[in-house]
């Protein structure tokens, strides 16, 4: 049983809808819309659920109904519910479920696999840099793209790409380029999706040793006498500590020193080529002072321990847990987790020496997930959530691509280090990219090149407004479409609910509407 | 007209009859404007008290990633500059090079890149200001970015850009307008944030709903219905961007020709304030424009009259000239005001990289019908061992505020610079009339 005293709490903070904006723009008269709201509209309107047997009830607050806490775990773990996952969570419960995408490995992925096995499409996802060297760079970016939206919107290990999601924002870097076309893809398949789920010191350490980071923030030009600071920078703000961690400049430029010579092989090396290596013969071999630990004098040929010493610095330092784990429940949680939820996190850091899974079944408490706000999807999330929950069929992404850069969002697309913004107001006012994929994913004549929908069959059986309407609400949003939303589309509906093409354009309506836009 | 038609407001649905009078109006204009106008001006013509005169129209330019100020407007005469900057300088004016400063005033030069803007500068429409910036001593690109664009160093807890509050905090210029502040992003700059009525929209032309034509309208119709039942900020920007459709299908973006000749090169850059110079001359109520230009973040291979610091410049040096000659050429001048800026400028000394780490200290554009334009306005302070800030950077002798707070209250009808820069007493320095 749950500990009475947590879970009978009278009135947990209601849900948040974005960061808190000053008082004096907040909407006067309107409720915030928190999902709480939504789980009412779920309780009456979605009668399916109340008949599906729950194999074990999750830990769940009073005041939320529980079905609504597993349409949320679902929604929070996956690129976007689908009625599959919804009935998956229902089976094994809160945590059963949970356990299930934390052991990732344990699920079979045959589809996805098969698909990716497609050696003409996907040539490059296998090869060394040497062998990359011989395809075009461009070619060997849209083969990394491709297949993670192939991965995002196919693959079974839902929750994996969710962090492989977000590691790849807390490791950022950028495809775009000659050199980090071919670099970034190595990172993604040797660094990213390896230590996704896995532990933060080997992670840190592999990101590192990345000839992609290490050339995307130039340290692979960094010499003794007059290092660049730039990964060094990056490293304790973005990577580590934060940038109110409490180091100082004198830090970043002795941190810089100590890297001198962490670099990669170079394009003519053979088969070394696109490999870390170190340079000793850059590398600056004097003392540093690193926030206040002493690293000695090396030889040359020792000097590549300053490196691996700054990493255990930064990798025990209380700023790094409290970092990691602030943008960790910021993930899975939004920005306004309280901080002692994340000094949890930070503790089970420093407890389990960065285990990664071990820090999110922290994080992601029923009373930790029921507690939390509403987050805004990210046009990534919301593109693979709409191809999600029709049956969709991909043959070339370039379209896709393209809608994601008017987005804003193109994979590893981000210029700068610190990775794609995680907030509602960044990303809210470039709505029409968003409603425009809904119907153009819809439209029956298949206007995104690449992409198309068979719907044959989804709405079988169903011939009123609101059963047609129904279908859409369980497949989008697990029954918990508001009642508005619902009246609107059932009456676009009319007079004709059998009309194919007016099926279609209510699904498209329904990727459009304000309730799909948030998870 | 292609406005949305009668039929579906008599369905009853009030949204619409609002998004029907929005139509109405702008068909009222379509005679008058049909007569005089050049093709591309939009066939709107607002209600008579638009007092565009009243204010300039702000265009900000975010240039991301620190630009190298020391590169942008050259101190020549601090010799200290060349000993910081062996490969890296810009040659005196009267030194034999070829590629060589162009002397602004005895003390800063134009670089080679930068050229285009030297008219501007001597019809005085454009001013520099150097060893500008933020106070903030960070430099943390992000921390620097946000404080700059909040408005206040080192407040975590203030989230409204401070355009984004000065929009808020008046009427607007066009009561009219439905919309009031426009980024040329896909992601709402912070700059902006805050600001009602306000969007970011990467592309002006073509704004509009996808979908069969034949149910576009009804489509429209329950969009509105259902962002009219959520709440903000979705709601807003959901009825913002459904009311702009309108204001921006009017004005003909693709067919536009600049004033005087005006070319504005092929970079997004230059493609955004064309599009900016279009809408400003289509007079629809947009106050506040906000811009950003990437790739500033030169560690590396910076280059000096050539490279990649050269080809940056360029672009916004032909991008900016290109503004001014279309904005002051044709019949139609809007009244308008262009600031430049940076979340700080590079360290002083090179690095072994042939580029430029993290600094402090830079120069912002202020460029504009009503600037105090032909001069660098600068308190300098030297890049002497002991002048450098914290030994390593051009120090900031001007709080960017200064200029931005004088900007909003000379030019923007600010009423109340406290909501704009909380917590600061700007300096007016005599930039704008």
């Amino acid at each position: 049983m749950p500990d009475a005293t947590v879970m009978g709490r009278a009135a947990p903070a209601l849900p948040n809808p974005t960061e808190a904006p000053p008082a004096e723009h907040r909407a006067p008269a309107d409720p915030p819309m928190a999902r709480r709201a939504l789980f009412r509209f779920g309780a009456l309107a979605a009668a399916w659920s109340s008949a599906k047997a729950m194999a074990t009830p999750p830990q769940v607050p009073a005041d939320v109904e529980p079905n609504s806490l597993l349409v949320r775990l679902v929604s929070r773990l996956t690129m976007g519910l689908t009625t599959e996952e919804l009935a998956l969570a229902n089976s094994l419960g809160y945590q059963g479920y949970l356990e299930y995408h934390l052991n990732h490995t344990a699920i079979a992925d045959t589809a996805l696999d098969t698909m990716l096995a497609d050696q003409v499409r996907f040539s490059t996802l296998p090869m060394t840099y040497e062998q990359m060297l011989q395809v075009a760079a461009g070619q060997v970016a849209n083969e990394c793209i491709e297949a993670a939206v192939f991965r995002n919107v196919f693959s079974k290990r839902q929750f994996f790409e969710r962090m492989v999601e977000f590691w790849s924002d807390h490791f950022n870097i950028d495809i775009a380029g000659e050199r980090t076309s071919r670099l970034k893809p190595i990172d993604d398949r040797d660094v990213i999706r390896p230590g996704a789920l896995g532990n933060f010191r080997t992670l840190l350490d592999a990101s590192a040793h990345s000839p992609a980071m290490l050339y995307y923030l130039n340290n692979d030009i960094s010499v003794a006498g007059n290092p660049n600071e730039n990964y060094a920078r990056e490293l304790l703000e973005l990577h580590t500590m934060g940038a109110d961690g409490g180091y100082s400049q004198q830090d970043v430029a002795e941190v810089a020193r100590c890297f001198t010579g962490w670099t990669f092989w170079r394009d003519a090396s053979g088969a070394t080529a696109g490999t870390f290596r170190y340079n000793q013969v850059v590398h600056d071999t004097g003392q540093k002072v690193v926030l206040g630990h002493v690293i000695p004098a090396r030889s040359a040929a020792a000097g590549i321990q300053d490196g691996l010493d700054v990493l255990n610095i930064l990798l025990d330092h209380p700023s790094t847990a409290n970092y990691v784990s602030k943008k960790l429940c910021s993930w899975l949680l939004g920005r306004s987790t309280p901080q002692a939820t994340i000094s949890a996190v930070a503790g089970v850091y420093a407890a389990s020496a960065g285990d990664i899974k071990a820090m999110i079944r922290e994080a992601l408490s029923a009373n930790n997930l029921a507690a939390a706000e509403m987050k805004f999807k990210r046009p990534w999330h919301l593109f693979i959530h709409c191809m999600r929950v029709v049956p969709t069929t991909i043959t070339n992404t370039s379209q896709l691509r393209s809608r994601l850069i008017t987005a804003g969002q193109p994979r590893f697309g981000w210029p700068t280090p610190d990775g794609y913004p995680d907030h509602v107001d960044y990303w809210v006012g470039n709505i029409m990219p968003r409603w425009n994929f809904g119907a153009d994913l819809m439209n029956s004549n298949q206007p995104i090149g690449g992409i198309s929908v068979n719907t044959t069959g989804y709405f079988a059986g169903l011939t009123t407004a609101p059963q047609v309407v129904g279908r859409v609400n369980d497949a989008l949003e697990g029954g918990e479409m508001p009642q508005g939303e619902r009246t609107l589309l059932e009456n676009y509906l009319q007079p004709t609910p059998t009309s194919v093409t007016q099926q279609r354009e209510v699904l498209g309506l329904a990727m459009s509407s304000p309730s799909f836009q948030w998870y | 007209m292609t406005g949305p038609s009668h039929p579906e407001a008599a369905r009853g649905c009030p949204e619409y009859a609002e998004l029907s009078r929005r139509g109405f109006l702008a068909a009222s204009g379509l005679a008058a404007a049909a007569v005089a106008a050049p093709a591309w001006l939009p066939r709107v013509a607002f209600a008579k008290d638009y007092r565009s005169s009243m204010r300039d129209v702000i265009i900000s330019i975010y240039l991301r990633g620190a630009s190298d100020g020391l590169t942008m407007c050259v101190p020549y005469a601090d010799n200290a500059y060349y000993t910081l900057r062996p490969t890296l300088a810009i040659a005196r004016p009267d030194s034999a090079a070829t590629d060589k400063a162009t002397d602004l005033d005895g003390f800063f030069g134009l670089p080679p890149a930068m050229l285009p803007l030297l008219p501007a500068y001597q019809a005085q429409r454009l001013a520099i200001v150097h060893a500008c910036g933020s106070t903030d001593p960070s430099r943390s690109h992000f921390d620097a970015q946000r404080f700059m664009e909040v408005g206040k160093p080192d407040d975590p807890t203030l989230l409204t850009g401070w355009l984004g509050r000065h929009i808020a905090n008046i009427p607007p210029m066009n009561p009219s307008a439905v919309l009031r502040g426009v980024g040329l992003s896909t992601g709402l700059a912070r700059t902006l944030v805050g600001a009602p009525d306000t969007l970011p929209i990467v592309n002006l032309s073509g704004f509009n709903l996808a979908g069969a034509q034949t149910s576009r309208t009804a489509r429209r119709m329950v969009i509105d219905s259902m962002y009219n039942g959520t709440v903000d900020p979705l709601k807003a920007a959901g009825l913002t961007t459904l009311q702009t459709i309108d204001t921006l299908a009017n004005i003909s973006f693709t067919t536009y020709q600049p004033a005087g000749g005006a070319n504005y090169g092929t970079s997004s850059y230059g493609t955004s304030m064309k599009s900016v110079a279009a809408l400003l001359k289509a007079q629809v109520g947009v106050e506040a424009v906000a811009i950003d230009v990437n790739g500033w973040d030169t560690h590396t291979n910076q280059g000096n009259v050539s490279g990649t610091m050269a080809a940056l410049m360029a672009n916004i040096a032909q991008v900016l000239a290109a503004f001014d000659t279309d904005m002051t050429a044709g019949a139609t001048q809007p009244s308008y005001v262009v600031v430049v800026m940076s979340e700080f400028g590079r360290r002083a000394q090179e690095n072994g990289s042939a580029g430029t780490d993290h600094g402090h200290g830079n120069c912002m554009l202020v460029l504009g019908s009503a600037v105090q334009g032909g001069q660098v306005v600068s308190q300098w302070p030297g890049l002497a061992p002991g002048q450098l800030f914290e030994g390593l950077d051009l120090d900031v002798t001007i709080d960017y505020r200064d200029i931005l707070a004088e900007i909003c209250a000379q030019r923007l009808g600010a009423p109340d610079l406290s909501v704009i820069f909380p917590a600061f007493t700007p300096t007016f320095r005599n930039i704008v009339a």
